[in-house]
């Protein structure tokens, strides 16, 4: 084809011409519609409202039984309830379920710390964990309840019913948050951070010394009584205080045989810091005090010792790492007397979100004097390894391998697999 | 006579050239334009109750406020979120603020009221026309919204200082 300049200059010419026509009117056209859009919209909504403001009288005038709702908000108790208002996030109880399906093996045959159902004498076991249902309901703009029910599993399939957290809490502000009824208790990150839920934990089961005291774990990690909680004015450095005072009692079942030990916790007080830099977003570091009255019915009906647990933590959890590490003293002051047993523990676990996959791996380390209250455990450590897959927002799969040292006993090993899903 | 035609054809040329390079930069300044344009559009703006005395965050305390940390205004009143539902530009410009996936937004909410920190994940709404009644039926009441469908009856607040449309405006 012969090229002809003149041609395409005439070609150019006219569409560019075209194009500088073409594109206002349509840009023009584009905003008439929005312009349209937008004031049909507004007379939409106020038909829409003129129809709300009508429709209490008329109701009333055909039903006088019907009662109106009260409105939510204060400055609007003479307004009709909106669309918005009656949403069920805002009025409704809310509820979430969580369960568990577990297989675990041991290279013994006699169950351990943290083990659930595991029954004495075979190797394999499966069990359902704890089915946990989680139900908060607003009562006012300031004021809600939760509460946490699980089902567990105990001997021979038995199923029991163990409230786990009943909460009102109440907001006064950002500084000032309270709490009534049965909590866990703020003894560092983990407790408070996962509560009985393995859905929420990367790992398969808690680590050795956050184990739930009703399963052999050391801490009183349950209690009823009062929790405060808020941030601190601290500008970019995020501080924030918890403090609680309430009955931790406990009875705790000994690691290496069935006795059960009743600790009867007296009243505890826990203060706690921690702070979540502006700079570092992701990390928190704090730590807490925990003190309380314990028995040692072993040495007499009335010996009494004072218990001190001190934590401290680093954890930093973005982008798909997630990084745990606590450290925690176990005080033990008999009372009247120079005995003290101290147990230092510590676990670290750090993880990495690969798309659906996360490997994970943590340490743990638990040393407890012979001759205290808790000889039973000893000294303990060990790493676990193992892998979450999440098929979804709801369904996970765990694998993980544990291999745990103890003194005076064999060494332990364990594979657990778990199915967790929420609901 | 040659000599002419090739003068002739060099000037065509020169002038196709000419008027190439000018459509040219006429389209470059339009595309300019059109981005200029685009920006304002897809700029978000926060918007509260018209009784909500605050007029500026900072990006810091937005990101508190959308994120569940921040739960009440100064003097008390509570902080009621209102979000758009996924696929609206809002959301985008939300997750960016908190930097989050959806999907990592879905689990950071179910953990939040799992532990006690919120009562519910904040509450998603289909339009903007929601999000104004929302805005006005609750006193504290906060939300993103579209610059370009901000309606009468929304307080626009500053973000670092700066409304949408200025060029330091954080959320877009």
């Amino acid at each position: 084809m012969r090229y002809n300049p003149a041609a395409t200059l005439l070609l150019l010419v006219a569409s560019l011409s075209h194009a500088q026509d073409s594109a206002p009117s349509e840009r023009e056209l584009m905003q008439q519609l929005v312009l349209q859009v937008s004031a049909l919209q507004e007379k939409v909504a106020a038909l829409e409202s003129q129809q709300r403001a009508n429709a209490p009288s008329n109701a009333n005038a055909t039903s006088p039984s019907i009662s109106t709702p009260t409105p939510l908000a204060a400055d609007n108790n003479s307004q009709p309830p909106s669309l918005i208002q009656e949403l069920h996030e805002l009025r409704g109880i809310q509820w979430e379920g969580f369960g568990e399906v577990d297989y675990k093996v041991l290279n013994q045959r006699a169950p351990e710390l943290g083990s659930y159902g595991f029954v004495p004498g075979s190797a394999g076991n499966f069990y359902t964990g704890d089915f946990d249902l989680l139900l908060t309901a607003r009562i006012n703009d300031k004021a809600n309840v939760l509460s946490e029910i699980a089902i567990g599993e105990g001997d021979a399939q038995s199923y029991t019913i163990d409230l786990e957290r009943v909460l009102f809490n109440y907001d006064y502000n950002d500084h000032l948050r309270m709490s009534f009824g049965r909590y866990q208790t703020g003894i560092g990150y983990y407790n408070t951070a996962y509560h009985a839920s393995s859905w929420f934990q990367t790992t398969a089961d808690r680590p050795l010394i956050m184990e739930f005291a009703a399963e052999g774990g050391v801490l009183p990690t349950q209690a009823v009584g009062l929790s405060f909680t808020g941030s601190i004015p601290s500008g970019r450095l995020g501080m924030n205080y918890i403090a609680e005072y309430g009955s931790s009692d406990t009875m705790r079942p000994n690691l290496d045989n069935a006795i059960v030990t009743d600790e009867n916790n007296g009243n505890h007080i826990n203060v706690g810091l921690f702070m979540r830099p502006e700079s570092v977003p992701g990390l928190q570091v704090g730590g807490s005090i925990y003190h309380d009255q314990i028995s040692d019915f072993a040495r007499g009906p009335s010996v009494r010792l004072g218990q001190m647990i001190v934590n401290g933590h680093v954890v930093y959890i973005r982008h798909g790492i997630e990084f745990l590490s606590e450290g925690f003293l176990i005080r033990h002051a008999y009372e009247h007397s120079s005995i003290v047993y101290n147990t230092p523990a510590f676990y670290g676990q750090i993880s990495k979100q690969f798309h659906r996959i996360r490997p994970f791996f943590r340490y743990q380390y638990i040393n407890a004097d012979m001759g205290g209250l808790l000889d039973d455990v000893d000294l303990r450590y060990g790493p676990s390894l193992g892998v979450r897959y999440d098929f979804n927002n709801s369904i996970a799969f765990k694998t993980q391998f544990d291999h745990t040292v103890r003194k005076g006993q064999p060494d332990l090993n364990g594979l657990h697999m778990q199915l967790v899903f929420k609901f | 006579m040659r000599a002419e035609l090739t003068v002739i054809r060099v000037a065509v040329r020169v002038a196709v050239w000419v008027a190439v390079f000018v459509a040219s930069l006429a389209d470059l300044s339009s595309a300019v334009a059109q981005t200029g344009a685009a920006a304002v559009e897809d700029e978000v703006a926060v918007v509260v109750n018209n009784k909500n005395p605050v007029s500026n965050l900072t990006t810091l305390e937005l990101r508190q406020l959308f994120a569940g940390q921040k739960r009440s205004w100064m003097g008390g009143r509570p902080v009621v979120l209102f979000v758009r539902a996924p696929g609206a530009h809002e959301r985008v410009v939300l997750l960016k603020l908190l930097d989050m996936s959806e999907s990592d937004y879905k689990r950071y909410w179910t953990v939040q009221v799992f532990r006690g920190e919120a009562m519910a994940e904040p509450v998603a709404l289909f339009s903007n026309g929601m999000q104004k009644e929302a805005l006005t039926t609750f006193p504290g009441a906060i939300a993103l919204v579209n610059y370009q469908d901000v309606k009468p009856g929304m307080k626009i607040l500053k973000v670092d200082g700066h409304l949408p449309g200025e060029a330091a405006y954080p959320l877009n």
